[in-house]
């Protein structure tokens, strides 16, 4: 597999731990199959830098992004989905489809585990083999989606591993596929944490093993509004309803230079 | 003697970490995972609160982070005499 589905594995070993726990934001019975061979060996390598809690209040932040959806969006996008599990753990409206993107290889590997783990799908799921660095919307359209009805994206934890013009490319992209009302819930880094000194230690490691963060920003409003999107909430991590009394570090105002930030953000497609 | 405002710092430290008791002055803050990644950041204004001083995140040498002591000699030394 590639380094970016031993990335998924992490996550999905993140969201195991978290659902083991008395507290749990959320349940995914089925992320401890998708973690193996190596997400719980992950977690101990990126240990530290409260990258759990993250991955956990980030993984929530996105669940209720789409709980809250609108009854106009019917067609939901994951974009690099890797080891996800929404479309078997939520409650989806009828009539939803549900379109996980990622890479043939990883896509294959996760629906043989899911069938050897017998777990059903509540919603019209749709995986949807692409190469996210070449143009994949042909394969998305191929599998059903109508860009002429809304939209919501998810692109959990993908930014981090663009550079700049990448991501600026993945947003216009998904704005240019967007009808109207169409929303976008994704996070990204802030660059605080990019050039961090504490930090070089974490993301040597993320170089090493192939998977380096790249993108972050301290604007986001203005990143996203650069690319078509309108910024409807921006939170992050500790604040109220977002981890809360989950996230071992203070949640620094605004203007506090120098602080770290991981941007949860929910969006909505500038009118065309 | 250690100034008043190195012990803020190391009762923030000790703060986070109701686990232990003390921090001897040379235990390798990063290395043990003392502070991390993203706690640094409230380290620094608990210094720059504690000295006065106001740090550069730009030039931040993470030589003067290492130990109790380090921070003591590179924020806290002049405030002694």
């Amino acid at each position: 597999m590639e380094p970016v589905s031993y990335t998924a594995q992490w996550m999905a070993a993140a969201r195991a731990i978290e659902s083991e726990r008395d507290d749990a934001l959320f349940v995914d019975p089925l992320a401890r199959d998708l973690a193996v061979p190596r997400g719980f060996e992950l977690i101990d390598r990126y240990e530290g830098g409260g990258l759990l809690p993250f991955i956990t209040i980030r993984t929530k932040f996105l669940d209720d992004s789409i709980a809250e959806l609108d009854n106009g969006i019917a067609q939901v996008v994951l974009i690099a989905a890797g080891m996800d599990t929404r479309a078997f753990r939520l409650d989806w409206p009828e009539g939803t489809v549900v379109y996980e993107v990622d890479h043939g290889a990883l896509l294959a590997e996760k629906d043989r585990r899911l069938a050897a783990l017998g777990a059903r799908p509540k919603v019209d799921r749709r995986a949807v083999p692409a190469d996210l660095t070449r143009e994949w919307l042909p394969d998305l359209e191929k599998a059903g989606f109508d860009p002429s009805r809304p939209t919501l994206w998810v692109a959990e934890a993908l930014t981090f591993f663009l550079t700049e013009e990448q991501a600026a490319g993945l947003l216009g992209t998904l704005g240019g596929a967007s009808a109207p009302g169409s929303r976008l819930a994704l996070d990204i880094l802030g660059r605080a944490l990019l050039r961090s000194p504490f930090s070089r230690t974490f993301l040597d490691t993320l170089r090493a093993d192939g998977t380096p963060w790249i993108f972050g920003t301290d604007e986001p409003e203005e990143f996203l509004a650069a690319n078509g999107w309108k910024v409807r909430e921006l939170r992050e991590p500790g604040q109220p309803g977002v981890g809360e009394g989950r996230w071992p570090y203070e949640v620094q105002s605004r203007n506090r230079r120098g602080a770290n930030r991981l941007w949860l953000i929910r969006a909505e497609i500038v009118g065309h | 003697m250690a100034s008043a405002g190195i012990e803020k710092v190391r009762d923030w430290i000790l703060g986070r970490h109701p686990e232990r008791t003390e921090l001897a002055e040379d235990v390798r803050l990063l290395d043990s995972r003392l502070v991390d990644s993203l706690s640094f950041v409230e380290l620094v204004y608990v210094i720059e609160d504690a000295s006065g001083a106001e740090i550069d995140f730009d030039s931040i040498d993470l030589e003067d982070f290492q130990t109790v002591a380090a921070i003591e000699r590179a924020f806290f030394a002049r405030g002694e005499s």
